[in-house]
């Protein structure tokens, strides 16, 4: 406490209206934290002006959602790191659903062993009231011995009580742990606390959970325990969760709520309504694959017409810094640098905002966690959870939002597994350049079915290629760098509520913020130095338009002619190998810089005369066309597994809190996709084809 | 400093009328006995509300067999069927 700021922690169930309370007290002004590492992210924000008044400034952090503070998952832990730790903050904002006190108290009980100051916020008083579960405020904060707030996130009301409630909390000295006790017959329980009595008493009951459940507690393990009979100590751990529980239920019997606290949250009777459809067994897999097309085609297709837009405006602004500059090398720096490397950063919003928009609907409605309960039983057989469904199908249309998204899943390692898979998804970007080399090179005089059948189904086998990669890679991943056992599932089923826009929007902005300042530097930094590797050595006249000959000798060039020995194998000539390294841009760039080396004014919308060029050029030595549905099948291999994409290990980068990573994930799929693209040349030839 | 060891277990018969929550069917009331199964799972399920004495409804199956939704303290919560075979009920 180094300065008068008072830092306050929202704790709480997942979906009790954390986020939206952290909403009515902040305004709008928040940045992602991160803690500890790369799993947990925290929001964090000022206390808002309005609220605020003459009195002093207080600092908020948003923890993710928990159940308890045993440490046994990787959110708990970090939250009980961050509660209990060296940074623990002033005042701890604890926030429960009041309609379903029967699980929330819980964590309550475990936040009085814990003996910070606490404040409690009695959430969704509006629920409870309309079911008529009033709880007397005044009597729960005197069973639990703090202040008891009663809010409504929804509609603010309550945020001026809980803003003077918590600065009398910082203002008070500190608050004494309060212990619930082994029962009259908890003797197993009662030895354990006896055997781990050098602990400070919560600490004690804390490792007893965590021991059992293959994690000591922070710090300090509990020897001890290791020399006890194992069915005694579980027994221990039994009565020590029993009694807990125990105490809850009689906080809820006086206040005169047990029984209908414990048969059926308010808010549930309607959900199971709604759950008759949406997890019916033949309605509910439809809805949820009509929910997703819709999801995947607006991210596609929504997205195209804005992203559209944005290429036109940093077009034109090119076009207008040329105008006002002139031709020359510095011209070409601000235009093909730096304004394109900014659009290259822009361009990614629409759809980043678009699915994160759709994801934080669907989770706030509810619906994310019946994605997750109808798609458990696929995604555990590759030993991931239900909620990576949604990123994984992301990634067809780009990875970049997609690889944001796997927030949403909790175990670090699962993460990762998630992250490794997406790339090979194929994604949007990739679609120009199937389409240009096989509009090029599948047009056969004799086709099978028709051309274009044809055409679709070499599409389509692209696809299909991708998909089965990525499952296969995650399966292999899961089983051996990142190998865990699949994670529990444990999944709440919340009530379904109507999302509310203004808090999604406020979601989608941070997200797109975050992605901006995380990864948008690291992709500008690469366009231009893909800038330079094009545009050096300069030619001496300073001419700003390049051509085929400047390309070839430029440093990129250059590199592409070294790489021709290790290009030649997979059926590919240095020129495409110019297409290949400018392309680390962004995937359809391969267009537009294999028209530059052809030397024409490169068009993306019809790259007709470049399909004609690739299509009659021939191998000097021998004569024959250079290249042939072979090594165009090998180079749609080749961008099938290639991590192609800088803003992808930007991104990852940005996620995993290092460059370990994305060096693993770029040198791994470059090796597939080389490895790939050789098996389907050489194989082909052997085989007589091409 | 974490310890990675964690207990070992051997389950008990299923006796009388105690069975495991998984062979409940559809719309069954139980009432939780013991819970049991490898540590990190058996702390989680106490802590979500599965100790002796509580009451638990299987709710729901999911369309594709596996996971199963259940009803328990006045909240819902989906457990495969893996986990909650380590959940002892008596009907
Ligand atoms: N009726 C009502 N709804 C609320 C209230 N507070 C929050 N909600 C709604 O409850 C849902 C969950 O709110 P969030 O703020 O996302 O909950 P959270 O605790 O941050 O959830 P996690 O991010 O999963 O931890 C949202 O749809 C909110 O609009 C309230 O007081 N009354």
């Amino acid at each position: 406490m180094s300065d008068s700021i008072l830092r306050v922690a929202l704790a709480g169930n997942p979906n009790v209206g954390k986020t939206s309370l952290f909403n009515v007290l902040t305004g709008s002004r928040h940045r992602v934290g991160n803690y500890s590492g790369v799993t947990v992210e925290c929001l964090e924000g000022e206390l808002s002006r309005r609220l605020r008044g003459d009195g002093p400034p207080m600092r908020l952090i948003d923890l993710p959602g928990i159940y308890s503070l045993s440490p046994t998952s990787e959110d708990e832990r970090a939250a009980y790191e961050l509660l209990a730790g060296e940074q623990r903050p002033d005042v701890v904002l604890l926030v429960i659903d009041a309609s379903n006190l029967a699980r929330n108290l819980y964590l309550a009980l475990q936040l009085l062993e814990l003996g910070v100051p606490l404040v409690l916020a009695l959430n969704m008083v509006d629920v409870a009231r309309d079911a008529g579960l009033q709880v007397e405020p005044r009597e729960l904060a005197d069973e639990l011995g703090v202040p008891v707030i009663p809010t409504v996130a929804r509609s603010g009301e309550g945020a001026e009580a809980i803003v003077e409630a918590v600065r009398r909390a910082g203002a008070a000295a500190g608050a004494e742990p309060v212990l619930v006790p082994p029962g009259p017959d908890d003797e197993a329980l009662r030895e354990a606390l006896e055997g781990l009595g050098s602990l400070p008493p919560v600490r004690a009951r804390t490792v007893l959970l965590g021991h059992l459940a293959g994690v000591a507690g922070p710090g300090e393990p509990g020897r001890w325990l290791d020399g006890q009979p194992a069915e005694r100590m579980r027994a221990a751990a039994e009565q020590l969760v029993s009694a807990r529980y125990r105490r809850v239920d009689a906080i809820l019997e006086r206040l005169g709520v047990r029984e209908r606290m414990s048969r059926e949250a308010p808010a549930m009777s309607r959900s199971e309504r709604i759950d008759r459809v949406l997890t019916h067994r033949v309605l509910g897999l439809l809805i949820f694959v009509a929910v997703m097309a819709f999801v995947f085609v607006s991210i596609f297709s929504w997205a195209d017409p804005v992203m559209g837009l944005i290429e036109d405006a940093f077009g034109w602004l090119s076009g207008l810094v040329s105008d006002v500059l002139g031709p020359g090398l510095l011209t070409s720096l601000v235009t093909d640098g730096l304004i394109a490397g900014v659009g290259n950063v822009v361009v990614f919003v629409p759809q980043i905002a678009l699915l994160f928009l759709f994801i934080g609907l669907l989770e706030d409605s509810g619906y994310l966690a019946r994605a997750a309960f109808l798609l458990d039983r696929l995604m555990s057989r590759l030993g991931l959870h239900g909620r990576a469904f949604i990123p994984l199908l992301s990634g067809y249309a780009c990875a970049i939002p997609a690889i944001l998204g796997t927030r949403t899943i909790s175990s670090v390692k699962d993460r990762l597994v998630t992250i490794l898979m997406i790339p090979f998804m194929s994604c949007s970007a990739r679609l120009p350049i199937y389409t240009l080399v096989i509009g090029a090179l599948f047009v056969s005089h004799e086709p099978v079915f028709s051309t274009g059948i044809d055409q679709g189904l070499v599409l389509l086998g692209m696809y299909l290629l991708s998909t089965v990669s990525a499952l296969a890679m995650g399966f292999v991943y899961k089983r051996t760098i990142l190998a865990s056992p699949t994670p529990p599932l444990v999944l709440e089923l919340p009530p379904y509520r109507l999302p509310r826009v203004r808090d999604t929007l406020l979601m989608v902005i941070d997200r797109v913020g975050d992605f901006l300042r995380g990864a948008g530097t690291v992709i500008l930094a690469c366009t231009v130095v893909l800038w330079a590797l094009l545009s050096f050595p300069a030619d001496r006249t300073g001419a700003g338009e390049g051509g085929p000959t400047r390309v070839a000798q430029s440093y990129g060039g250059k590199l592409a002619q070294g790489l021709e020995p290790a290009l030649e194998p997979i059926g590919q000539d240095w020129r495409v190998g110019v297409g290949i390294i400018g392309s680390f841009a962004a995937r359809e760039v391969l267009v537009s810089t294999l028209g530059l080396v052809y030397g024409m004014e490169a068009d993306d919308d019809d790259p007709a005369e470049l399909r004609q060029a690739l299509r009659e050029q021939v191998d000097p030595d021998t004569g024959e066309p250079q290249h042939t549905p072979l090594s165009g099948l090998a180079l749609m291999v080749f961008f099938v597994y290639a991590c192609q994409c800088m803003s992808t290990l930007a991104v990852v980068r940005r996620e995993t809190g290092g460059w370990r990573w994305p060096a693993f994930m770029f040198v791994s799929m470059t090796g597939l996709a080389y490895v790939a693209a050789l098996l389907v040349f050489q194989g082909g030839r052997l085989l007589g084809l091409g | 400093m974490v310890s990675r060891r964690s207990f070992r277990y051997a389950p008990r018969p299923v006796t009388g009328r105690e069975t495991t929550l998984d062979t409940l069917a559809v719309g069954d009331d139980a009432e939780v006995t013991a819970v049991q199964g490898p540590g990190g799972i058996a702390v989680r399920l106490l802590e979500m509300g599965f100790v002796a004495g509580t009451r638990v409804r299987l709710v729901k199956v999911a369309p594709l067999g596996d996971p199963l939704e259940l009803r328990i303290r006045g909240y819902h919560l989906s457990l495969r069927r893996a986990e909650a075979a380590h959940v002892r009920v008596r009907r």
